[in-house]
């Protein structure tokens, strides 16, 4: 369940002069919980801008709703057979890509209708597992809604390999990744392996997932892959610029929400995509305006 | 005199498209160097022939060599460069500078995974000036005229300085200064650089003033050489009927075209 820093830490901001609130905060940073939250809460954000600005311009983004929920039913197998779920979320979205990219080449579904039917397989292979195992509560209750306070060693130890992980793979191909995603046809006729690099892709994009789930959980991890590229994206920028404005309004939305959701005592996860939103509307007002 | 080397053989192609056929019996020789003008009516097959010729639609019958390979194990990519008839129909809103666009075309697979290094990003600024697009380096393509969307099309097939070019139709709803700056920019390329260039256009009079070669199709392909002798309305009337009429006069070319 999410959890408000100042109560976790027994420190009640009511009782506390506007000051005294300024130092609470101040000192938030030096608890290790919060620097857990920051660094895996930075680290997904910035994978989740990177990949998410793709996905937008791929025209895939209910691609990225599809496999956070198939990866539910991955976190209710992980509670089951008690093996931590993050792994057990990473193989069934893994399985869950390489199903959707099997119907498509296959041609047994174009890709929302494969997205649709992965989407229901895992959500309901979950609610299969919890009905078996009489529920699970609070802990499914936390990947759910995300519980970014609450990450141990072990979760941000797994985000962090994940996270990493993925920035460099999208470091290194952006540029094959760029072609493909402007001209298919163009970036194949210039020998790059377009099947290849778009399969690794959306594999990206499912580890991309599982390491948000901690954070935001399965419900609203499309606002944190979705919110801050379309946010970039009224900027009018280049690639390099709305890439950079992607990370930096990600980033943004997540520290923000973190702060404000210890100082206001409400849940991590809706402040985070509510702040995402706030950002949306800005540039989306200045771009009118402009 | 050397003969020129063969760098596409098309031999008895037929494609068929949605059960019908569209090229038969065709049969021809692209030499290096050529300048060949790809001419015809309206569905006679010239976008076909191209698609077909690049392995993007596949041939029915017959065989179609790429610098002496198979274009089904054909690998060298690099080497050919290609500007489609809907290069400009893209999302307006993709993030793109123009300078990152044409940069898109030094990626290829023996740079897979490498970023670009300072010398391809100097081979985006030459051609840029080249095409006389530099002004609008740092433009997001979107905010481009129809001309300067094409010329960057064609700036991002030539930066990494292909071979031979296939252009189809890349210069419709430009003016006629446009043009004829176009034209003189592809007769360097060809003449300075020695690329092969194919183009479809339905500009007769610049395929019999700056090319060498003329490719008539209408379902069957006739290639002629583009000589003193060669009657261009007899070869034309092959691929757009007997009713066709157009009148050509070699020194025209000089008017048309201030360089000459």
């Amino acid at each position: 369940m999410t959890t408000s820093i100042l109560s976790s830490t027994n420190m009640n901001a009511s009782g506390f002069s506007k000051m005294n609130e300024l130092i609470d905060v101040f000192r938030l940073f030096g608890f290790q919980f919060f620097q857990n939250a920051l660094l895996g809460g930075t680290i997904t954000a910035l994978a989740c801008a990177w990949v998410g600005l793709f996905l937008i311009l791929r025209k895939e983004a209910m691609i990225g709703d599809g496999i956070a929920h198939t990866a539910f039913g991955g976190i209710a197998l992980g509670l089951f057979l008690g093996i931590n779920p993050l792994l057990t979320s990473l193989l069934v979205s893994v399985l869950a890509v390489l199903g959707i990219s099997y119907m498509r080449q296959k041609g047994l579904a174009q890709s929302d209708s494969a997205i649709a039917v992965m989407l229901a397989v895992g959500f309901s292979t979950g609610l299969i597992i919890i009905s078996l195992a009489g529920g699970f509560n609070v802990e499914l209750f936390s990947f759910l809604f995300g519980s970014i306070l609450t990450i141990d060693q072990t979760d941000l130890i797994i985000v962090s390999i994940l996270g990493v992980s993925t920035l460099i793979i999208l470091g290194i191909f952006y540029k094959e990744l760029l072609s493909i995603t402007f001209d298919e046809e163009g970036a194949r006729l210039m020998g790059i392996p377009v099947r290849l690099l778009s399969l690794a892709f959306n594999l990206l994009v499912a580890i991309t997932i599982v390491l948000s789930i901690k954070v935001i959980g399965v419900i609203l991890v499309v606002a944190l892959l979705v919110l801050p590229a379309l946010s970039a994206l009224q900027l009018n920028l280049s690639f390099k610029g709305t890439t950079l404005a992607a990370i930096i309004f990600g980033i943004l939305s997540m520290t923000t929400g973190i702060l404000l959701s210890a100082i206001y005592n409400v849940a991590t996860s809706g402040v985070i995509v509510f702040t995402a939103a706030a950002i949306f509307l800005f540039t989306a007002t200045y771009r009118k305006l402009e | 005199m050397k003969e020129k080397s063969p760098i596409l053989e098309v031999s008895d192609l037929q494609v068929n498209r949605s059960n019908s056929v569209v090229i038969e019996h065709a049969n021809f020789t692209i030499h290096r160097g050529d300048y060949v003008g790809l001419v015809g009516p309206n569905g006679g097959g010239k976008t076909t022939l191209i698609l077909a010729i690049l392995n993007i639609i596949p041939r029915t019958k017959g065989i179609i060599r790429l610098f002496g390979q198979d274009i089904k194990s054909f690998s060298d990519w690099e080497k050919v460069a290609y500007v489609s008839q809907n290069a400009i129909n893209f999302d307006p809103q993709f993030p793109l500078s123009v300078r990152e666009l044409v940069a898109l075309g030094r990626v290829n697979r023996s740079n897979l995974g490498r970023t670009l290094k300072r010398a391809d990003w100097k081979a985006v600024d030459d051609i840029l000036e080249f095409m006389g697009i530099s002004d609008v380096a740092d433009r997001r393509i979107g905010q481009l005229s129809g001309g300067q969307k094409q010329r960057v099309f064609v700036a991002k097939s030539l930066v990494r300085k292909p071979e031979i070019i296939l252009l189809d139709e890349p210069i419709v709803g430009v003016d006629a200064e446009t043009q004829e700056k176009f034209y003189k920019k592809l007769s360097d390329l060809n003449i300075e650089k020695g690329i092969t260039i194919l183009l479809v256009t339905h500009d007769l009079t610049a395929v019999f003033c700056r090319m060498s070669k003329v490719m008539c199709v209408n379902r069957l392909v006739n290639v002629s050489e583009i000589t003193e002798s060669l009657k261009p309305e007899e070869v034309l009337r092959e691929a757009y009927g007997d009713h066709f009429h157009f009148v050509f006069h070699k020194h025209e070319c000089k008017r048309v075209f201030k360089d000459e």
